[in-house]
């Protein structure tokens, strides 16, 4: 059964939200296990029953190793977005957030997202891969916009849905153009197809800002801050994670897969958007205060490092972009988890609030500050291996420069991370501050994450597992 | 694991042993760290011997070697599809490195006794820095060597941040961020190094064998040059030093300018000129003016200062720029000088950097105008002072004469493929700072210490305790040994010297200088 994990995270929404109707508000404490219970099993089937490449529905619907490897990722990410979500929502908090609950609903929405990200990777022609990427993206507008009577989550939905919809116009475009030139949906039929024509370049210009939308690369990064910062943080958290993961397999999808041959030539193309994107991410996180803003440019530089694995569509760049958007992943939802729980506790996003937090709670600073420390990409940590092999296709396709425009923002970026690691260690406390509670939950994630993104770093194996399966994906 | 790995894995498990402790155990701390950095000495001493066993034998092939040869060598694969490998071994070159971390750290430990702020986050900084500076000396891989060389550095902001003294936030910024800086540059140069030699492979020792084409050794040289020339002080990009090393608290200025700034010299040296010998020659003359101005502008910075501190880095980034001058002079002698140079003057400004530490305890000013008269009160300290000063004006029988003579007369007799008549301007243009360091180290500690006691608030101070005179009197017997018998030191690099000289100059095996 090749679309067993899909089913299940369907039979999971669709339980959670059965359930929510049947049981009272006290009992509602049950959905999250049960949507992150449903998401295990989803990943145990992945793992144990879905062969590595296999296709059913005529071809339409596919695995292949990079796809797997995708789901793990949706899964994980989903997963742990539900473990950081579960304390908000059932109110366990040390300062109540208003307008927040609807506990079935949010895991419904949520689940559905991880369901349309899954079919995604696994769509293998325009139709289904432009409906998947609808699902996984609505859902998304409503999580943005959870905090009902709260102005700025109403208005990062509202931006959230404009852009958006922008973006799904210009995608759609994109695809019914090449549908028009190619007369094919399938997407390893167009490839052969295509000519370099001036309807073709329209086309790719469409698709690019579609990428750029998700993945976002500047020019076409304007909503993330917004957003970021108005949505819930665990909402915030999966944005930044699994929406992220979701642009870059569409960008493999629409790349490796249905334009594979124009890859190389637009290396140059790529290595200007990686450029700019990450040294404009990185700058204007510089002077931000929020930090869920703040987080959000720094997700916005870290696309940049992402996309450089495309240039000059070589071989290597595809387990380094996936080892790295695993390491992201976990680093980034580490950094979250501290950012939720902290805003749960105080109910405070400002980053001088972060003062002292090594006085009060040294294990929490240390964890947050391996974190940051990760997405600066210093050693040992697994940001560092990751970034480096990034780095390093890069300066294989001879994009030098790139190499040094990179590695000097990475620079940049550890001044701005070290703002809040001055505010932890070196700031002191403020007067009468005591220890936090955290919550078993949110702890034992906390140290899961934190232990994975420095072994991630040390032992080879999921890099090694990695390339080795994924390495020969690509049919050059 | 081997007994290099234990060098590496020795200050990480005090560290963690650290961790363990609660940390209102603070003399427990402290008494881990000294016992963790003792165990270090002993081990450094049995690997020195064991090095020596097996080196010296070696020493009269090497004189036609084109490749370094390695001892007590671990090899592990890493990252296999990227040939990536934890391959670690000591040659002459990083065993006098060893020995010069290892004593400063254990000296840095006992000057540090009296932290009482944080003093377990202190320790547990402090030694995971040294963890990486070990590491950078023993790795043979180009990953692991960057991997450890950023570690080395960036604990170096928490230090100054938070046990600083002055506008100690400014300095630790500034000096993160321009260190690695430099090392973003290191990195290009690292991954071109790795794909331009088509060898599949981060190993030292592979990559020596490919072919690099002129014009590639051309462009990647200077890159990584002057990356490590960040750390290493280079002109125009020493400016984060002076800052630096005059917020940092003793034991951190003491490994920073000790140890950590000879990371500079010894990836220049180890990387840039042993990896890339046509760019080092096309570009050495270049580096060589620039490093002069190195040791003029450090020299006479140095007069200016008024803080004792500031005098002392001033006068380091004087110093370093020996080293870095030796490196770019290109031939035996001058290389033999820098290391030596970056020996002697780890272990020198080590003692200075401690002593000042300890004056500045009592005192509570660093200020040299407000000082004077008290080597009454204070006679070890002021002897100690003495004899690292000395040094550093390069008196013959310490250990900065034996290392500043191998440097100019390597610089003055030039090589074959530079117009001599401006090396030999550019070295008589670095001896004379010799003149200007004479007058700064010695009006600088006759204004401290003699004349009448400015202030009556000194008349009560006391000379140093006991783990404060183990910890200078270690470093002064070292710079003593170190200039009375040289010849330790200059047997251990020599036959890692030869296979970086005989790659300048083809494979024609060259004797004398």
């Amino acid at each position: 059964m090749i679309f067993l994990p899909e089913l299940i995270v369907v039979a999971c929404a669709v339980g959670v939200l059965a359930a929510d109707l049947w049981i009272d508000e006290r009992r509602r404490v049950i959905l999250a296990p049960m949507a992150a219970l449903g998401l295990a099993a989803a990943m145990v089937a992945l793992i144990v029953a879905v062969p590595q490449n296999g296709s059913t529905l005529g071809g339409r619907f596919a695995v292949d190793p990079v796809g797997w490897w995708f789901k793990v990722f949706f899964l994980l990410s989903g997963l742990i977005t539900i473990l950081l979500s579960l304390d908000l929502l059932d109110g366990r908090v040390g300062v109540r957030m208003r307008g927040i609950g609807f506990r079935g609903e949010y895991y419904t929405v949520l689940l559905a997202t991880i369901l349309g990200m899954m079919v995604l990777v696994s769509a293998r022609d325009l139709i289904t891969l432009y409906v998947s990427l609808e699902l996984a993206t609505l859902p998304l507008f409503v999580l943005a916009a959870w905090r009902r009577d709260n102005a700025q989550s109403g208005e990062a939905g509202m931006k959230y849905v404009i852009f958006g919809a922008m973006a799904s116009a210009c995608m759609l475009y994109g695809l019914g153009l090449l549908y028009g030139l190619t007369g094919s949906t399938a997407l390893s039929a167009i490839d052969h197809q295509l000519r370099d024509i001036p309807a073709f370049w329209l086309a790719a210009a469409m698709l690019t800002a579609g990428i750029g939308f998700k993945l976002t690369i500047v020019p076409f990064h304007f909503w993330a801050a917004d957003v970021y910062q108005g949505a819930p943080a665990p909402v915030t958290a999966y944005l930044s994670v699994a929406s992220k993961g979701a642009g870059l397999a569409f960008a493999f999808q629409i790349l490796y897969r249905m334009l594979d041959g124009w890859v190389a030539q637009a290396a140059a193309g790529v290595a200007v958007f990686a450029a700019v994107t990450m040294t404009l991410g990185n700058t204007v996180a510089i002077v931000q205060n929020n930090i869920k803003r703040f987080m959000a440019f720094s997700a916005i530089s870290q696309a940049g490092y992402l996309i450089m694995g495309f240039v000059g569509g070589l071989a290597e760049g595809v387990p380094a972009m996936l080892f790295y958007l695993l390491v992201y992943a976990v680093t980034n939802l580490a950094v979250f988890a501290c950012i939720v729980w902290f805003s749960n506790q105080t109910g405070k996003e400002q980053i001088e609030d972060y003062r002292g937090l090594s006085r009060t709670n040294p294990l929490i600073a240390l964890a947050m500050m391996l974190g940051l420390f990760s997405l600066a990409g210093i050693p040992p940590l697994s940001g560092f291996v990751g970034k480096f092999f990034l780095f390093s296709i890069a300066s294989k396709a001879g994009y030098h420069w790139l190499v040094a425009v990179a590695a000097v923002n990475s620079t940049i970026s550890l001044y701005y991370y070290l703002r809040i690691v001055r505010q932890m260690y070196i700031e002191p406390a403020d007067e009468g501050a005591t220890r936090l509670p955290i919550t078993p939950t949110l702890a034992v994630t906390l140290v899961v994450l934190s232990a994975a993104l420095v072994l991630m770093g040390i032992i080879p194996s999921l890099y090694e597992t990695i390339s080795a399966q994924t390495l020969t994906w690509l049919p050059r | 694991m081997g007994l290099v790995s234990w060098l590496i894995a020795i200050p990480f498990l005090t560290t963690l042993a650290i961790l363990a402790v609660p940390a209102g155990r603070w003399r427990w701390i402290r008494w881990i760290a000294v016992t963790g950095c003792g165990i270090h000495l002993v081990l450094t001493v049995v690997v020195t011997w064991l090095f020596w066993q097996q080196a010296s034998a070696d020493v009269a092939a090497m004189k036609t070697a084109l490749l370094t040869k390695l001892y007590l060598v671990e090899q592990v694969e890493w990252f296999r599809s990227l040939g990536i490998e934890y391959f670690v071994g000591i040659d002459g070159i990083s065993m006098v490195m060893v020995i010069l971390t290892s004593v400063i750290i254990f000296t840095g430990v006992l000057a540090s006794w009296y932290v009482e702020t944080r003093t377990k986050e202190f320790f547990v900084l402090l030694l995971t820095l040294v963890t990486g500076v070990f590491g950078v000396f023993v790795s043979f891989d180009l990953f692991l060597f960057f991997m450890f060389y950023e570690l080395a550095v960036l604990p170096m902001y928490l230090l100054i941040g938070i046990w600083g003294t002055g506008p100690k936030e400014y300095s630790a910024m500034k000096l993160t961020l321009m260190l690695l800086f430099g090392s973003a540059f290191i990195l290009v140069g690292f991954l071109a190094l790795y794909h331009a030699s088509g060898m599949h492979s981060f190993n030292l020792l592979k990559l020596a064998q490919a072919n690099f084409s002129g014009e590639f050794q051309r462009w990647v040289f200077p890159m990584i040059f002057v990356g490590f020339g960040v750390l290493g002080a280079l002109y125009p990009l020493h400016t984060w030093s002076p800052d630096g090393h005059s917020s940092a608290p003793t034991a951190v200025s003491m490994l920073h300018a000790g140890v950590l700034m000879k990371l500079g010299g010894y990836g220049a040296l180890r990387i840039a000129v042993y990896l890339l010998p046509e760019g080092a020659k096309d570009w050495g003359l270049f580096f060589m003016a620039l490093t002069t101005v190195n040791i003029l502008y450090g020299s006479f910075g140095a007069i200016m200062q008024r803080d004792l501190k500031y005098f002392t880095a001033y006068s380091s980034v004087s110093h370093c720029g020996f080293v870095l001058f030796g490196v770019a002079a290109l031939n035996l002698m001058a290389l033999k000088g820098a290391v030596l140079q970056m020996f002697s003057h780890g272990i020198m400004t080590g003692l200075f950097f401690g002593l000042i530490g300890m004056v500045y305890g009592r005192t509570h000013t660093r200020n040299i105008d407000e000082m004077g008269g008290i080597a009454r009160r204070m006679p070890w300290l002021a002897v100690m002072f003495y004899i690292a000063g000395l040094a550093s004006l390069g008196l013959p029988g310490l250990s900065g004469f034996i290392a500043e003579s191998h440097v100019f007369l390597g610089g003055f007799f030039g090589n074959s493929w530079t117009n001599i008549t401006v090396m030999r301007v550019l070295t008589i243009l670095a001896t004379m700072s010799i003149v200007v360091t004479a007058v700064y180290v010695l009006r600088g500690l006759a204004k401290v210490f003699f004349g009448p006691i400015r202030n009556s608030h000194f008349e009560h101070l006391d000379d140093a305790k006991l783990p404060e005179r183990i910890s200078t009197g270690v470093l002064a017997v070292v710079l003593v040994v170190a200039g009375v018998a040289p010849w330790l030191l200059i047997n251990m690099i020599e036959g890692a010297l030869m296979p970086i000289f005989n790659r300048l100059n083809g494979s024609i095996a060259m004797t004398g200088f």
